[in-house]
């Protein structure tokens, strides 16, 4: 309503207001009743000076008498007469009505009529006394002279005229005493009711204040008690840092531990640092807390730029022994309204933590090897890796290229287009999640960060350059051949492939009895019915290692039928199937000595959610990852080692054992497998193995 | 709509980050493979929002921000980056840019990022 809120200032702004109003009226009062007074007092010296005038005309009176006797003129006694009596009758009118007459100084002065009913009673008797005498004194004139009758009236008049006038103006003097004396009084009143009300509002301003003082001071006193708890009690590092890279007054205790000073209030942060880490990271630190305050900086989306989010300092402890440590500071806006003020800063020391961590990355790694770049390969599209390969093969050339050049140009050049290759081939690799590549690329990176920005870099700086390289000339080729040997069997895993050529049967060999007796054997076990049918060419006219590696694939692929594709008997009937599960195995020879192998059951197929949760439950893949892998590489997880639909483990199946051995065994003949599988109809291997080399030989 | 461009110099990248963010209802009017292109493309489309790689030839993406920038000052600049060297990424961010994505990154990363990026540019 004011236009502003007096918000905890009302009382203080009200109790003044009343303090000015207060003392404005008793100020106002004291000078109008010290004017009255002032008045009274010109009022008594006038009544007197009426005394004074009523004698003097008495006495001219007289005078006026005794020169009439003698007939001797009077005119100087007349004047004087008529002098004193204009002077008293001027007076007494303004006395009565107000108006003017001769101050005592001879100059007109204004005077109020004087307001008091016993004063204007005596003034009233005054007049009714003074008025005959006046009229005589008119009539007596200036001329200065008079009979002495006339004269002798004048003067007996004057005498009675007098005495009476002396009597009244006495009163009237005294009444004016009494007037000026009560207004006297009510001014002290006014004065002694003034202070006492200012006193008062004054102990009530004062009370008020006191009062919020100390509720204020309590609140301050019961927050200050608790942020020292917080502060004595927390096991992190706290504390406010300002624009100017000051730490605040208050820290909490453990800080000092932490940071490894005390002292640390009000002091210069950066000063802390530098005996503990690089110049470098000092600026980088300057310009990240210098960067926090900037508002238009998304806070979230800088805090991987944190250069103290892992700071490794070294101590000395005497005797030359020293110990690391790591500290781990966190920075926090802290705003007043939209503006940043100071930063929460949280230190913590970490070094469990790290070490912890490096325990756990080196035995990952020792537990990764080859199942984890096989892993990695495989989430990656065959297409993105087939042009990263290239693009990574190209790359290391054109830094091998720089490295040999010799023709001379310019070394800064030189480091910085090696620089770049690196980094992109380092992103890219990370992009695709490739971390065994990405890895030894960042090494490289690091190196020629170290070397970039360096004036004077010889030959020999180039030599980590060049080891490196060599490590991932190295690494590339291994993850070259892994990839070829995954598309071996990965190849195209397809929709159902054609249907073999059937040739007629010749006697069936005989270790298709021992693969008929064998599939009984495993249904009997699992309760299954099965019926094995061969097709195709006597084995014993492949290649010994063929015949055995033909055995060895098709005796896994009955196990693994048996035990994941045929369902019950039950089951088969409900899905109209007849009750024995029915596999047929095919065998030809290729024109180049080589075999190609035809697998196919008519069981449930590949459920491509069981391989799913299989492989999530092996570990191989996290749930995520499993959700987006498509559709080819899941069924290509068959082949992984430790993958199994079973959930318990038995004789048969459930360790996972099983097809990786088939994928082995393939892939040493470099040989190629495809899987075609339609859910609830079949699934179908086709096996295609080259001649051997120690074939060739024998031919 | 906002108009979004890429700067990377891997084209795998590029396309990583276009796959995600042309979900993110961003729509892109341009990929660049190097600063000097990023530069280009800026003048003609006008993007609102630009991610930048600082590592890239003909133009590093410090002077491509620092440009960038200087054309118009209301842009949004995310640097998506390898974190090699964390005061040069800071210099992205000292010369205008205001996020930093760390690289590989997932695209929930990316965009959770995108979404902190443009934030408070709807209203401020």
């Amino acid at each position: 309503m004011l236009g502003f809120d007096l918000g905890k200032y009302r009382t203080i702004v009200i109790s003044i207001a009343l303090f000015l109003v207060l003392d404005l009226g008793v100020l106002v009062l004291n000078f109008v009743i010290s004017s009255e007074i002032d008045k009274d007092a010109v009022n008594i010296n006038l009544a007197g000076r009426q005394r004074m005038l009523s004698q003097r005309m008495a006495k001219t009176a007289l005078q006026v008498e005794a020169r009439a006797v003698q007939s001797v003129p009077f005119e100087k006694e007349a004047e004087e007469l008529q002098a004193a009596h204009s002077t008293f009758d001027s007076t007494l009118n303004a006395f009565i009505a107000g108006g003017a007459t001769l101050s005592g100084a001879g100059s007109e002065i204004r005077i109020d009529r004087i307001d008091d009913a016993k004063a204007q009673a005596i003034l009233g008797e005054a007049r009714a006394l003074w008025t005959p005498f006046s009229t005589q004194v008119r009539a007596l004139g200036d001329k200065g002279t008079a009979t002495p009758e006339a004269a002798a009236t004048l003067a007996r008049q004057a005498e009675n005229v007098n005495l009476g006038l002396l009597k009244l103006m006495n009163d009237l003097t005294t009444r004016s005493e009494q007037l000026s004396s009560d207004k006297a009084t009510t001014l002290r009143l006014v004065q002694v009711g003034g202070i006492t009300l200012a006193t008062v509002n004054f102990l009530i301003i004062l009370f008020h204040f006191l009062r919020h003082l100390r509720e204020s001071d309590r609140l301050v006193e019961r927050a200050k008690r608790e942020t020292d708890n917080i502060l004595r009690t927390t096991q992190e590092g706290l504390f406010l840092l300002d624009d100017r890279f000051a730490i605040g007054s208050q820290h909490s205790r453990a800080l000092g531990g932490i940071i490894g000073t005390e002292q640390l209030a009000e002091q210069d942060f950066l000063g802390i640092l530098r005996p503990m880490v690089t110049q470098k990271t000092l600026d980088t630190t300057r310009e990240y807390i210098e960067l926090l305050f900037k508002p238009e900086i998304k806070e979230k989306l800088v805090g991987s730029l944190n250069p103290l989010s892992h700071v490794e300092i070294h101590q000395a402890h005497g005797a030359g022994e020293t110990s690391t440590r790591y500290l781990q500071f966190g920075f926090n806006r802290v705003r007043d309204e939209s503006r940043i003020t100071h930063l929460l800063v949280t230190a913590n020391d970490i070094t469990r933590r790290v070490k912890l961590e490096q325990e756990l990355k080196a035995t990952e790694e020792r537990a990764r090897g080859q199942m984890g770049m096989l892993v990695e390969i495989l989430q990656v599209d065959p297409s993105d890796m087939h042009r990263f390969l290239q693009a990574a093969n190209e790359g290391l050339h054109h830094i091998n290229g720089q490295l040999m050049d010799q023709s001379g140009g310019k070394t800064e050049q030189k480091i910085n287009a090696i620089y770049r290759i690196t980094h992109r081939l380092k992103g890219d690799a990370g992009a695709l999640g490739l971390s065994i590549l990405a890895e030894p690329f960042h090494e490289l990176e690091e190196v020629l960060s170290g070397l970039r920005g360096r004036s004077n870099v010889s030959g020999e700086d180039f030599l980590p350059v060049t080891v490196q390289l060599k490590a991932l000339f190295e690494q590339l080729e291994t993850v070259g051949s892994a990839v070829n040997r995954i598309g071996q069997v990965r190849g195209v895993v397809t929709v159902e492939p054609p249907r073999p050529r059937v040739e007629t049967a010749e006697t069936p060999p005989r270790v298709v009895g021992l693969w008929q007796s064998f599939a009984m054997q495993i249904a009997e076990r699992q309760q299954r019915k099965v019926e094995l049918i061969y097709s195709g060419i006597d084995l014993e006219r492949l290649a010994p290692v063929l015949q055995d590696s033909v055995n060895g694939i098709v005796t896994q692929f009955l196990r693994n039928s048996v035990v994941h594709g045929i369902e019950s008997p039950a089951e088969r009937r409900q899905r109209g199937k007849p009750e024995a599960g029915r596999i047929a195995v095919y065998v030809s020879q290729r024109d180049d000595g080589g075999a190609d192998l035809s697998f196919r059951d008519d069981g449930q197929g590949l459920s491509i959610a069981k391989l799913r949760d299989a492989a999530v439950r092996a570990g191989k893949l996290t749930a995520e990852e499993a959700a987006t892998l498509d559709q080819r590489r899941i069924v290509a997880l068959i082949f992984e080692p430790g993958i199994s639909t079973r959930e318990t483990a038995d004789e048969d199946a459930g360790r996972g054992a099983g097809l990786d051995v088939v994928k082995d065994m393939i892939t040493t003949l470099g040989g190629t497998v495809r899987i075609g599988s339609t859910p609830g109809e079949y699934c179908h291997f086709r096996v295609s193995l080259p001649a051997q080399p120690e074939q060739l030989l024998a031919a | 709509m906002k108009k979004l461009m890429i700067a990377d110099d891997s084209n795998i990248v590029r396309s990583k980050i276009a796959r995600a963010l042309g979900q993110h209802g961003l729509h892109i009017v341009g990929l660049a493979a190097n600063g000097r292109e990023a530069l280009e493309l800026f003048k003609s489309a006008r993007p609102e929002v630009v991610t930048m790689d600082l590592t890239m030839p003909e133009m590093d993406g410090i002077e491509c921000i620092r440009k960038i920038r200087a054309l118009d000052p209301r842009v949004r600049i995310l640097v998506v980056s390898a974190l090699s060297d964390k005061a040069t990424a800071i210099q992205a961010l000292k010369e205008g840019a205001q996020g930093f994505l760390d690289k590989p990154f997932t695209e929930a990363e990316l965009s959770d990022a995108i979404g902190e990026l443009l934030e408070d540019s709807n209203h401020g």
